[in-house]
C-alpha cells in the first residue's frame, strides 16, 4: 500500500518578524489600491468591477482597495484536505505537517534505458508517476515533464498518465484555458464519482503562475476560475527575479509577487466565496551580466521561506519550492547544496506544500534517478526536524547506569530498540544486499534503487470503466480543442 | 510440565528474541524437569543462534540483535553446560584467548568478537586489554589455546601484535596457535606482513575467520 510520511516539525524557523510582515502586507495593499495588477480577461474585470475595484478596461488594469482584498481574502479557508484515490494518501493541509511532491514540467528527459536525452513523452509522465507512488517522500504529483507526443491536447493526457499511474493526489501546471479546465473538471468527477464528492475530496488540484511585474496570464486566470467553481484547489505562483521583473531588493520583489498572488486569490473567492487556494511565491536573482535566471542564490532561499510566512500571514497554505532543481547533472555537489538549503528552510518555516524533487536544468529536464537522490534527502530533513527526546526513555538514564563506566551499549535492550529508529542513508551508505557489494558509483547506486521500483512497483490499477470514462473525455477534448 | 520438543523451540526463541534473563529461565527448567542439556543445546540454542545469524545476514537483524543473541545463548550456557555429564561435552570449535594488546585500552571491538565467537560454538577466554606478549602466550598455554585474537586500535599499538606472534615463536608454540588480528588500523596486509594467520574486519566476519583457522568452512 502506498504510503505518505510528511515532515512534522517540533522546531521552527522564522525569517521574518511581527513588524517586517505587516510592513509587507501594507506595502502589498499599497501596490494593488494604487499601481493595479493586469487581468486580460474580460471576464476577470467584469468580476472585479462588479465587486466595486477601480477597472481601467482599456489597459485591463484593476485597482483593489484594502478592505475589498482583506474581506476577500477572509472566506480563503486556512486548512482543507488534497485527497489521494485512497484515504491513506490525503494531505491534510493545516499547518502542523510539510508535503512534498516532484517537480514539473520538464520537456526533456534522460531516457532510463538509452542514457540518452530526448524529448518527454506521456509514457515518462506514468513511468514517473509509478515511481513517485513508491516513495515515501512523495506525498503528491506533478506530472514531470510534458506529454509531448500528445500534441496541444498534451496537458490533458498528463493528468490521464497520472490518474492511471499513482493514487497520490496530482497537481497539474499545465492544464490552463477555460475549455481545457473544464475537460479536466470533468476527469476530477470521473476519478471523485462525481462533482460533490470531488468536492469533499478533490484528487487534483492546480498551480497558476502569474506574470512578472504586476501582471496575470489569460488563460491561467480563466481556468483558475473554472476550478475555482468546481471546487478544485487552485494555487498562484510568482516568479520574480529579481533585478529584471522585479526589484533588485528581496522586500520589494516578495511586495511585488505577493501582489500578484493575493489579486489572484481575490478575483477566486469574490467567483466563490471560501474556495479553496494557495500562495506560492518562488523568487531568483538575475544574472548581472547576462539577465539569466540565477536558480541558486542566498536571495532565493531566503524569499521562498519569507513566502511561507507570508501566505500564513494572508491566512492561506502554501506552496514553496525546493530541491536543486538547477545543475548540468545529477549527485553533484550543487544539487546537494541546494537541496538542503532549499528543502530544509521551507519545512522548517512549515510549508503546507512543496515542489521540486527531480528535476535538472531550472526545471526543464528530467533525470529520473535525480529524484531518489532527492528522496534521501527528504528523509534525513524529516527525521532532523523531529528534535531530541527528553522524555525518560528518550534521557535513557537506566541504561546509563546499567552500562558504567568504560562499558559499551550494543547489549542493551533499549539500544535495540532504538536503532531501529535510526535512519540510515541509503545511497551514501550503502548496505551489502543478497546480490552482493553496493556499486562504488554513487549515481549507480540511485539507479539500481529506480530500476527496482520501476520492475518491482505496480500502481492499483483505475476501474476499467473509469479508464474508459478518461479516455472518452480525451477524444470529446481532442475533437472539441481541433486536434 | 512442558514437551521437549516446546522447551527446546522455547530456548530457540529466547535466543532468536536476545532476551538474556528468559533464556535462563527456560534453561534452568528444563533441566528441573529431566531434559538433556546437550539437546537443549544443540537442538535449542544452537538453532536459535544461527536463526540470528540468518536474520542478520537478510539485513533484518543490527548488531545489538546479534549480542543480545549472544548474551541469550550464554545466559542459557551457563546454566546448562555445569550438567552436562563428563562423558559428553558440548562441541567445542575451538578455544580462543582473545586481548587487546599492550599500551591499549580499547575494549569494546574485543568484547563484541568474543560474544561472537562464544554464540558460535568456540570457547573463548577474554583476558582483557592492555595485556603484554607474555600473557598472551601464558594465557594460551594455560587454555590449551587453538587460536590466539590479538586487537589494537592505535597505530602506536599495532606492533604489540607481531611481538605476539614472536612471543608464541620463542615458547614454541607457533605451530599450535593460530593467530587473529583485528582493530581499526588493522588491514590484511598488515596481517600478512607480521605473519599473523588472519584478519577480519568485524566481529561477524571474525567468526567465519575463525572457522577456517580451524579447518572448517565459513
Amino acid at each position: 500500500m502506498p504510503s505518505i510520511q510528511p515532515i512534522q516539525p517540533i522546531f521552527g524557523l522564522e525569517v521574518l518578524d511581527s513588524d517586517q510582515l505587516a510592513a509587507l502586507r501594507s506595502a502589498t495593499l499599497h501596490v494593488l489600491e494604487h499601481v493595479g495588477i493586469q487581468f486580460p480577461s474580460q471576464q476577470a474585470l467584469d468580476v472585479f468591477a462588479e465587486h466595486g475595484a477601480e477597472v481601467d478596461m482599456e489597459r485591463q488594469v484593476v485597482r483593489l482597495p484594502p478592505d475589498l482584498v482583506t474581506q476577500a481574502m477572509s472566506h480563503a479557508p486556512r486548512s482543507y484536505r488534497l485527497a489521494g484515490r485512497v484515504n491513506e494518501t490525503d494531505l491534510i493541509l493545516d499547518g502542523t505537517r510539510s508535503y512534498f511532491g516532484t517537480d514539473g514540467c520538464g520537456t526533456e528527459t534522460i531516457d532510463f534505458e538509452t542514457g540518452q536525452q530526448r524529448p518527454s513523452r506521456k509514457e515518462d509522465v506514468a513511468k514517473m508517476a509509478r515511481v513517485a507512488e513508491y516513495l515515501h517522500s512523495v506525498a503528491f504529483y506533478w506530472p514531470m515533464v510534458s506529454a509531448r507526443d500528445c500534441g496541444r491536447l498534451a496537458p490533458l493526457h498528463e493528468l490521464d498518465a497520472s490518474f492511471n499511474n499513482t493514487v497520490k493526489h496530482v497537481q497539474t501546471e499545465t492544464v490552463m484555458g477555460e475549455q481545457p479546465a473544464q475537460y479536466a473538471v470533468r476527469m476530477g468527477e470521473v476519478i471523485a464519482g462525481d462533482s460533490q464528492r470531488m468536492r469533499a475530496r478533490p484528487p487534483f488540484s492546480v498551480l497558476i503562475c502569474t506574470i512578472a511585474p504586476l501582471g496575470q496570464d489569460k488563460e491561467g486566470i480563466e481556468a483558475g476560475m473554472v476550478y475555482a467553481q468546481a471546487g478544485i484547489p487552485v494555487g498562484f505562483m510568482a516568479m520574480p527575479t529579481m533585478g529584471s521583473t522585479a526589484p533588485a531588493a528581496a522586500g520589494g520583489a516578495l511586495v511585488v509577487a505577493n501582489a500578484e498572488v493575493i489579486s489572484a486569490l481575490v478575483l477566486m473567492q469574490l467567483v466563490t466565496p471560501g474556495a479553496p487556494v494557495f500562495h506560492s511565491i518562488l523568487a531568483s536573482v538575475m544574472d548581472p551580466r547576462s539577465a539569466n535566471y540565477v536558480v541558486s542564490t542566498p536571495e532565493k532561499y531566503l524569499c521562498n521561506t519569507a513566502a511561507v510566512q507570508i501566505a500564513h500571514d494572508w491566512g492561506v497554505p502554501t506552496l514553496a519550492g525546493a530541491f536543486g532543481m538547477d545543475g548540468p547533472e545529477p549527485a553533484t555537489w550543487q544539487l546537494g547544496r541546494d537541496s538542503v538549503y532549499t528543502a530544509l528552510m521551507v519545512a522548517l518555516a512549515g510549508a503546507d506544500i512543496v515542489t521540486g524533487g527531480g528535476m535538472l536544468r531550472a526545471s526543464t529536464l528530467l533525470v529520473p534517478e535525480q529524484l531518489i537522490f532527492d528522496d534521501e534527502i527528504y528523509h534525513i530533513n524529516r527525521k532532523l526536524v523531529e528534535g531530541i527526546d527528553t522524555s525518560p526513555d528518550g534521557l535513557a538514564l537506566d541504561v546509563i547506569t546499567a552500562v558504567g563506566p568504560r562499558g559499551h551499549f550494543l547489549a542493551q535492550k533499549h539500544t535495540r530498540r532504538h536503532v531501529r529508529q535510526f535512519w540510515i542513508p541509503e545511497l551514501s551508505h550503502p548496505r551489502w544486499t543478497t546480490e552482493g557489494e553496493p556499486a562504488p558509483d554513487i549515481r549507480r547506486r540511485a539507479r539500481a534503487k529506480l530500476g527496482r521500483i520501476l520492475a518491482e512497483h505496480e500502481p492499483e490499477p483505475l476501474e476499467e470503466a473509469i479508464q474508459a470514462e478518461l479516455q472518452a473525455i480525451l477524444d470529446t477534448a481532442g475533437r472539441q480543442l481541433g486536434m | 510440565m512442558t514437551s521437549r520438543g516446546e522447551a527446546l523451540s522455547r530456548l530457540a526463541q529466547a535466543v532468536v528474541d536476545g532476551e538474556p534473563e528468559e533464556a535462563e529461565a527456560i534453561a534452568r527448567q528444563a533441566l528441573e524437569e529431566g531434559l538433556d542439556p546437550l539437546a537443549c543445546i544443540n537442538e535449542g540454542l544452537t538453532p536459535g543462534i544461527n536463526r540470528v545469524g540468518e536474520m542478520f545476514s537478510c539485513g533484518e537483524y543490527f548488531l545489538p540483535d546479534l549480542i543480545l543473541g549472544g548474551e541469550a545463548m550464554k545466559a542459557a550456557l551457563a546454566i546448562l553446560e555445569p550438567a552436562l555429564v563428563d562423558s559428553q561435552g558440548r562441541e567445542v570449535l575451538g578455544r580462543v584467548v582473545l586481548g587487546t594488546v599492550k599500551g591499549d585500552m580499547h575494549e569494546i571491538g574485543k568484547t563484541l568478537v568474543g560474544t561472537m565467537l562464544t554464540a558460535h560454538g568456540f570457547h573463548v577466554t577474554d583476558i582483557g586489554i592492555d595485556k603484554s606478549p607474555a600473557d598472551f602466550v601464558a594465557a594460551a598455554k594455560q587454555a590449551n589455546a587453538t587460536i590466539i585474537g590479538a586487537s589494537a586500535l592505535l597505530t602506536t599499538t599495532m606492533p604489540e601484535q607481531q611481538r605476539i606472534i614472536e612471543a608464541l615463536t620463542e615458547a614454541g608454540l607457533r605451530d599450535q596457535v593460530k593467530v587473529m588480528v583485528g582493530g581499526a588500523p588493522i588491514t590484511q596486509s598488515w596481517a600478512e606482513k607480521i605473519g599473523a594467520d588472519g584478519y577480519a574486519e568485524d566481529a561477524i566476519s571474525a567468526v567465519g575467520l575463525a572457522r577456517r583457522l580451524v579447518g572448517l568452512p565459513a
